[in-house]
């Protein structure tokens, strides 16, 4: 300790609370997996910062956020700092999501930790709250058109809906008070929200001492007639005795906080932040994608139809809302092994495979009405012939072939061989459902080329 | 409480007040710690609510305007409040009369998209701003004029001419010329305008929402 050291310390005299936060003892078998929360928290850290540095030239009206945004990226460092922000935001939430993901694990969400868990979830929605609000701000294309689905996804709760709606947008329309609201919320309302939870979740963590990783057997075998406090304070000491002091793990932290600031830089100065053009509600043009993390959730949609589609896809998103963050209280037992948890671990699992394969789905999806099919070798005249009227009468924006195409028909990539020709042909004219027109304007020559192709698809 | 506390863990809790009662000794010097103590602990939770009135009363004066204004939006919502709510277009409104051009400029069933300067008021910003709105002659007289954007969640309607259907790019929705669902999670038709044809003169006014 340093004389400036010595000076404060003799009048604050802090130097046992220093002493006392590095030198406690925590459980032995913490390893790198346990580096997740601090990844975040670092990363929230960034996100502060580099947010700061950003609000100094950001303006947000409708007016000036785009070209404040490029007058940012042209100031020397600007497009840098942006960058940094874009990246690190959609870091924290793969971050994030591995956090939980380890933690519900390791069975540390179990008593006596279920403040902890359910402190963490209210940050896990505050930081999607960070992201939804984030991205309106360049007032880019994709920021206008997200937030137009966003708020309506939200204006989907029974009853309240509506009143949630103009809540958030400041009105019926998307505009200039849309824009200040999101921008109050993401830079004041967030980050205070932010700060206390962080704050308890933190308190928590150091009053309770890190959760130790899952034994199948325990390291004391827990008397009869014991209170599970007492249970469990006699196990946890005996983790402490086998375990480290906290000064010995912090260096993984910092380790790994190192790495991110370089996978952070990479990223920054590689892709760098994206940019599309200026928002504009008076385009017809633009197929509306969400940022990857939200790609899942936008993906989900597809498949809620009829007329009670908001009120399924509010239940549906309360319901796992709610079982995550009263998860403490339904995956309870004696054990905490993954491996004799095989329900709990079995269910996470399905719901990682649930949230992947729905964002790949949704990330490989190509929008309806605005592809065509491309031709493939060794197709005969009348096949291509077809394959031109299947493109310009827009059959795509409906049907798929091999992957192109939209989902609103049936997938027609193997329709060779699923439909005879009379069938094809009956169908084309005079549909037998309402939901596809009638194509009864195509001459016989186009009729038989489109069937010719059709029947080429096996 | 001690044998309750985990091992190890700082004992940093603010000191028991009816710690003060077990204290040794005996006689009337003991009876009146006791009874001093006793009245401290009984002015204790006197000075405990009041300071909960106090901070309760201050939240509650400062809170109620400032969530108050912050929710404005919120509680003047237009939206009607029933079981299924239903996602609302992003336009900006207005509901004065603007002319988007001449029947005769439209040709029957053939979709067009035309952008028209309106006066519209956003917040604190009044000016004329273009809005964009596909305009269909429906007969030799007659001209709907539509929202471009899904009912389901707001996404940018185009007009397709292969598929004669206004199609979503977002979730496959389409809508014929008359603006009705043909196919897709749409839950209702396209959000109409008011139109009046004035000698030969098409002008639309406000949109015609839950309609």
């Amino acid at each position: 300790m340093g004389r400036i050291g010595r000076f404060i310390d003799e009048r604050l005299d802090v130097s046992p609370l220093v002493r006392a936060f590095l030198d406690r003892r925590m459980p032995g078998n913490i390893g790198w997996f346990h580096t997740l929360g601090s990844a975040t928290l670092f990363l929230i850290v960034v996100q502060i910062v580099t947010g700061i540095a950003l609000s100094l030239s950001y303006v947000p009206s409708p007016d000036h956020a785009y070209q404040s945004v490029l007058f940012i990226d042209q100031t020397p460092f600007g497009a840098l700092v942006r960058a940094i922000h874009h990246w690190a935001a959609g870091l924290i939430v793969l971050l994030m999501g591995l956090h939980i993901l380890r933690v519900f694990i390791w069975g540390a969400h179990r008593y006596p930790r279920e403040l902890t868990w359910m402190i963490g979830a209210g940050l896990f929605f505050v930081v999607l709250g960070f992201a939804f609000t984030g991205y309106l701000l360049p007032w880019d294309q994709k920021a206008y058109w997200a937030t137009v689905v966003g708020t309506n996804i939200a204006g989907s709760a029974p009853f309240v809906g509506g009143a949630i709606l103009e809540a958030l947008r400041g009105g019926e329309q998307l505009g200039a008070v849309t824009l200040a609201r999101f921008y109050g919320i993401h830079i004041w309302v967030l980050p205070a929200a932010l700060l206390l939870l962080v704050g308890m979740h933190l308190f928590a963590i150091v009053r309770q001492g890190i959760a130790a990783s899952p034994r199948r057997r325990p390291l004391v075998e827990s008397e009869p007639g014991l209170s599970r406090r007492e249970a469990y304070a006699i196990e946890y000491a005996a983790e402490k005795r086998a375990g480290k002091p906290f000064w010995e793990a912090i260096l993984k932290d910092a380790t790994v906080a190192a790495v991110l600031t370089v996978v952070l830089l990479a990223l920054a100065l590689g892709p760098g932040a994206p940019l599309e053009p200026q928002a504009d509600p008076n385009i017809t043009n633009y197929v509306p994608r969400p940022e990857w993390y939200f790609l899942d959730l936008f993906q989900l949609l597809w498949y809620f139809t009829g007329n009670l589609e908001p009120l399924l896809i509010f239940l549906t998103f309360t319901l796992a809302s709610l079982i995550f963050i009263f998860v403490p209280f339904l995956d309870r037992g004696r054990h905490r092994h993954p491996r004799q948890r095989p329900v709990a671990m079995g269910l996470t699992a399905v719901v990682v495979v649930g949230v992947l394969g729905l964002t790949y789905l949704g990330a490989s999806a190509s929008p309806p009405g605005v592809v065509r099919v491309p031709p493939t070798e060794g197709m005969s005249g009348p096949e291509l012939g077809g394959l031109q009227v299947y493109n310009e009468q827009g059959c795509s924006a409906c049907h798929q072939i091999l992957g192109i195409g939209g989902q609103a028909g049936p997938d027609l990539s193997r329709a060779g061989r699923r439909i005879e020709e009379a069938d094809m042909r009956r169908q084309i004219v005079t549909p037998q459902n309402d939901e596809m027109p009638a194509y009864d304007g195509l001459s016989q020559q186009q009729l038989d080329d489109l069937v010719e192709f059709l029947k080429s698809l096996r | 409480m001690d044998e309750h506390r985990v091992p190890g863990r700082s004992s940093s809790d603010p000191v028991d007040p009816g710690a003060t009662t077990s204290s040794p000794g005996g006689g009337d010097l003991a009876a009146d710690e006791t009874a001093q103590a006793r009245a401290e602990l009984s002015r204790r939770n006197f000075v405990l609510r009041a300071l909960a009135f106090i901070g309760g009363g201050i939240a509650a004066v400062l809170g109620i305007p400032v969530i108050g204004f912050s929710s404005a939006p919120g509680w003047q919502a237009k939206a009607p409040i029933r079981l299924l709510s239903t996602s609302i277009v992003p336009t900006l409104r207005s509901s004065a009369l603007t002319s988007v051009g001449r029947v005769a400029d439209f040709e029957v069933g053939a979709p067009q998209f035309v952008k028209v300067d309106r006066p519209i008021v956003d917040g604190w910003v009044a000016e004329n701003a273009p809005v964009g709105v596909h305009v269909v002659r429906t007969s030799e007289t007659d001209v709907a004029v539509f929202d471009p954007h899904c009912t389901h969640l707001g996404c940018p309607l185009a007009w397709s001419t292969g598929s004669r259907s206004f199609v979503c790019p977002c979730h496959g929705g389409s809508f014929n010329s008359d603006g009705d669902v043909i196919a897709g999670p749409p839950p209702s038709p396209m959000v109409r305008y008011e139109v009046q044809v004035q000698d030969g003169e098409v002008f639309v006014g406000a949109l015609q929402e839950g309609a």
